[in-house]
């Protein structure tokens, strides 16, 4: 039974700010091994709908389930254990700034799951390695690079030993030159089977990854299909129009037309 | 110069004034720390009535001059059926002045911390008052540390308050003595200088600890 039941289903999110409507009715499933990648322009709610599978910001209609268990964001034990099977990385990656890399690891083994400091700090270096950062464990944020950075926020994640990571726009905040070290990281998640959401403008990065790519734009999941569908042979004129855009920019304009 | 006079009689006086004065010195800093975190952090991350509390504390003891607050605590209450000793209306009320003015330091700390930080410990399965605790007070303590410090070099002055409420301290003493042997320039620039010398290791205390709780993206740059 590997396809029959979603680790992670949503149905119908809505949310808008300040009576500005933002995700206007979507619905997703993620089964295991799923990796879908989220495109479309910004303001389009991709980044919303991210906080949202983590309750990070409150929505006004839609259910979220992790398996066939409903998440009541009011029941807070519930809440708080689900947060730790969804692992979620920032595009500004949000390590806490007075502690070391493998304190930023650390902490939430200790604090939250209560285990032993020693076999946190164990279990935290093993993170650290996975992500190539040993040899960094004892630095602080401010002595790290921007991809070491992202690579920590992702070592800390993975800690909780999330069955769901969701990823947004890892490495917009990146120098061009640090691209590579996170999304070798991300790479070396999907091989190990790891269920992803990813939201990114690397469109390449995107379509070597994904079993599925979503178009998101105006609070809604416009379009979605396997990567070579949606990036040459998408049925929507926007979307065609989006991705021919962002393979232009990419390709530093020389295959304008 | 008579060289007794300072032996004899400022000297013992001055000493028992001086612990006095560190008696009441320490625990209404630590007191006032304790209440200006609290006090600071309910204003930011409190829920609308805890808020809205804080920020009536603030409101009125940065409001009532700190001297009607004493005498408030010490006059006053007795009305009440609530007698303090001169020592203990005098703590109580260095520690909730002292507090209102640390809570601004450390709200304004707190709310220069990104709240990615906030939301990336959530995101870890921590609850808001946890995330708060442990992830974003460490950080705005360290950047509050300046402000809170002034604060407790205001304390050991305002201390000397302490004597409107016939709690004798440095400052009693100081004014039993010189009017006793009617030497008020040397016996005030004495405990002058006593202060002085209580303010400067104050000082020196405040920015080792700085420097100490100083780390990478957090230190303090001195020229």
């Amino acid at each position: 039974m590997p396809r029959s039941i979603p680790i992670l289903r949503l149905e119908d999110i809505h949310k808008s700010y300040a009576g500005q409507p933002v995700l206007r009715g979507v619905s997703l499933a993620l089964y295991r091994g799923d990796i879908k990648v989220i495109i479309g322009p910004s303001g389009g709610g991709k980044s919303t709908l991210l906080h949202c599978i983590n309750f990070l910001v409150s929505f006004e209609r839609g259910r979220i389930w992790l398996r066939d268990n409903p998440i009541d964001p009011a029941d807070k034990r519930t809440l708080y254990a689900y947060r730790q099977k969804v692992g979620m990385i920032f595009q500004d990656f949000n390590l806490f700034d007075h502690l070391t890399a493998i304190d930023n690891v650390q902490i939430g083994l200790v604090r939250v799951r209560g285990i032993p400091k020693r076999e946190a700090r164990e279990r935290a270096m093993a993170e650290l390695a996975r992500v190539g950062l040993s040899d960094h464990a004892f630095k602080y944020p401010a002595e790290l690079s921007g991809g070491q950075k992202q690579r920590v926020s992702i070592a800390r994640a993975l800690a909780m030993d999330p069955e769901v990571m969701l990823l947004d726009e890892p490495t917009s905040a990146l120098d061009p030159e640090l691209i590579g070290e996170v999304h070798a990281v991300i790479r070396n998640l999907a091989a190990g089977g790891m269920t992803m959401a990813l939201v990114t403008h690397e469109i390449g990065f995107a379509a070597a990854l994904a079993n599925e790519i979503l178009f998101m734009e105006n609070g809604l999941i416009l379009e979605q299909g396997p990567p070579t569908t949606i990036l040459r042979n998408a049925a929507l004129e926007r979307t065609r129009e989006f991705c021919a855009k962002i393979a232009r920019l990419h390709a530093g304009g020389r295959e304008a037309p | 110069m008579d060289l007794s006079f300072y032996t004899q009689e400022v000297a013992p006086a001055m000493l028992r004034g001086l612990w006095v004065s560190i008696g009441l010195i320490l625990p209404s800093a630590v007191l006032g720390l304790a209440i200006g975190v609290l006090a600071g952090t309910l204003r930011v991350y409190g829920r609308p009535l805890w808020r809205r509390a804080a920020e009536i504390y603030g409101l009125v003891f940065r409001g009532f001059p700190l001297l009607i607050q004493l005498y408030i605590w010490y006059f006053g209450l007795p009305q009440l059926g609530i007698y303090l000793s001169p020592y203990a209306a005098a703590v109580l009320g260095f520690a909730l002045c002292g507090g209102a003015y640390h809570a601004e330091y450390v709200r304004g700390a707190l709310r220069s911390i990104k709240q990615g930080q906030l939301q990336a410990a959530r995101s870890l399965g921590f609850s808001r008052t946890r995330a708060v605790i442990s992830i974003l007070l460490p950080q705005a303590i360290r950047r509050a540390l300046p402000g809170c410090g002034n604060e407790l070099i205001y304390l050991i002055k305002y201390s000397s308050l302490a004597y409107m409420v016939t709690c004798i301290e440095l400052t009693g003493e100081a004014k039993i003595l010189a009017s006793m042997f009617f030497k008020y320039l040397e016996v005030f620039f004495v405990v002058g200088a006593i202060y002085l010398g209580l303010v400067s290791l104050a000082s020196w205390g405040l920015s080792r600890l700085e420097d100490r709780a100083g780390i990478p993206g957090f230190e303090y740059v001195r020229r």
